[in-house]
């Protein structure tokens, strides 16, 4: 019996592989993300607020909304190709396959996080310099904390009726905590601010991981046994 | 009618009747709020939605807190009763959070001038809100009993957890709402009238909920008996 | 001349009367489903 983290990275790699090959759920959320840029510049008058008010802000809205894209679309092929049938009738123990979801599905939205960045410091004017490593870090963590949670719901949302409505609303209060630290966070990178300021954050962000990733991981298998 | 539908309607008959009484008993809370406390000086009439607004919260977050655990322990035992349990304290939770919803911004236009500001206790009741609306919209999206009652406790469980998070969210910010001047260690800062009826209507909120429960519960029996009655048909 | 509490009175009651009608609402909804089990029609 393979070790359960090979066993997750296989899990992973095979629909990272998958979604290479058809690349549905990157493509609509990268379109998306840049639209969503592209309307909050537009609709912003740049001589009332500054971009740097509300750059973080706009930043992980945008995010927040390509991950929920992102994870819709991931499963939705998923189903589609009956996948999953296969994986849960061999004795794969769950919380691998929940890693091996959860690493794929991270590895789609920071993939769309990481194309959606260098969009965003174009359309906002926005340099990022040293804040770079800071935000990749609050990035990671933040994503984390969203995809654990809508990986496991997504498997949810996809056996119920209205899958496309039932998985924002289910998601939505959960996203929360993780993008008000990770805003909180953005904003004082970005104005150079020092770690101090943002130590409770980023306790709050690491502690909210810890804590949905590993309870996911434990109830995952409740939803996709019988 | 068969047995288990007559138990069925026992269950809720007892619901309705304590919730009735829960009612006639919330008429003499609003006599005593409108009646025999005293008015507040600063904050006038309107601080006297206070003994309806705060049970109100507390029923709700009381709701909130039994679909947590009966979710938790749905997983554990699989005991089909906390699965109709927890629907019931969901349902009943959904209309205390209405009543804190609209009362909160009634009660805050006059006294901080503002309908809604996001301190930590409005927003926390926001939030619940809002799953306890989730975890309703996933019973009613799934068929299967088995399959709603799991994925209803998945929900009900991280929905218990996320509540210390949105408060720890808030509480980094500066909150607005006024200190818990009812909780303190030490002996409470309210004129005595002004607790007494406090107390009262905490009370007879809690009666309310364990009426409306009961009777949402006996529904809920009422309906798996007539779903067993038309498959043994 | 002690001051005057702000009057306010209209929210009392518009705070009391919604109370009133949620609970008293959902009373009789429940009291509704709960007669549609008795008559054996129509779902709770």
């Amino acid at each position: 019996m393979p070790d359960p983290v090979r066993l997750a990275l296989a899990i992973a790699a095979k629909d990272i592989r998958a979604e290479l090959r058809s690349r549905t759920a990157l493509q609509s959320a990268l379109v998306f993300a840049a639209l969503v840029l592209v309307v909050f510049n537009f609709a912003r008058d740049p001589t009332v607020l500054a971009a740097t008010d509300l750059a973080p802000s706009v930043l992980w809205v945008t995010f927040a909304l390509a991950a929920m894209v992102t994870l819709n679309r991931a499963f939705n092929v998923e189903r589609e190709n009956a996948a999953l049938d296969g994986l849960l009738l061999a004795p794969v123990p769950r919380e691998a396959l929940f890693l091996g979801k959860l690493l794929a599905n991270l590895a789609f939205v920071g993939t769309v996080e990481l194309v959606t960045l260098p969009l965003f410091m174009l359309f906002f004017n926005v340099s990022l310099g040293r804040a770079l490593p800071g935000l990749l870090g609050v990035t990671a963590l933040a994503t984390i904390g969203f995809v654990a949670v809508g990986t496991l719901f997504s498997a949810m949302a996809v056996r119920t009726r209205f899958a496309e409505l039932m998985l924002p609303v289910l998601l939505l209060p959960f996203m929360v905590p993780p993008l008000i630290a990770a805003v909180q966070m953005t904003s004082r990178l970005l104005a150079d601010r020092p770690l101090s300021e943002m130590w409770g954050w980023l306790r709050l962000l690491a502690l909210y991981d810890v804590v949905f990733v590993t309870l996911c991981m434990m109830v995952f298998s409740a939803v996709v046994d019988e | 009618m068969t047995g288990s539908s007559a138990q069925a309607a026992g269950v809720v008959q007892r619901g309705l009747v304590l919730s009735a009484i829960g009612l006639l008993a919330l008429g003499g809370v609003y006599v005593l709020a409108l009646g025999y406390t005293p008015v507040e000086v600063r904050q006038g009439l309107a601080q006297k939605i206070f003994y309806l607004h705060v049970p109100a919260a507390w029923s709700a977050l009381l709701s909130f807190s039994l679909v947590g655990i009966a979710s938790a322990l749905y997983l554990w035992l699989k005991d089909p009763r906390l699965d109709r349990f927890a629907a019931a304290s969901a349902e009943v939770g959904v209309v205390f959070s209405a009543i804190m919803l609209t009362t909160g911004p009634i009660w805050a236009k006059p006294i901080w001038g503002t309908w809604w500001t996001w301190d930590a206790r409005l927003t926390l009741t926001l939030f619940v809100f809002f799953l306890f609306i989730g975890y309703l919209g996933l019973r009613a999206a799934v068929h299967d009993p088995a399959e709603r009652a799991r994925f209803s406790a998945v929900v009900g469980i991280l929905g218990m957890l996320l509540v210390p998070f949105i408060h720890l969210s808030v509480y980094l910010f500066r909150t607005l709402h006024p200190q818990p001047i009812v909780l303190k260690p030490s002996a409470p800062s309210l004129p005595p009238e002004m607790l007494t009826t406090l107390l009262v209507s905490t009370l007879v909120f809690t009666l309310l909920y364990l009426g409306f429960v009961t009777a949402r519960y006996g529904l809920a029996l009422a309906d798996e008996a007539r779903e067993e009655a038309r498959d043994a048909a | 001349m002690p001051p005057e509490p702000p009057q306010n009175g209209e929210y009392l009651v518009a705070a009391y009367v919604i109370t009133t009608v949620i609970l008293t609402g959902y009373w009789v909804a429940l009291w509704r489903r709960g007669k549609a089990i008795v008559s054996g029609k129509g779902k709770t």
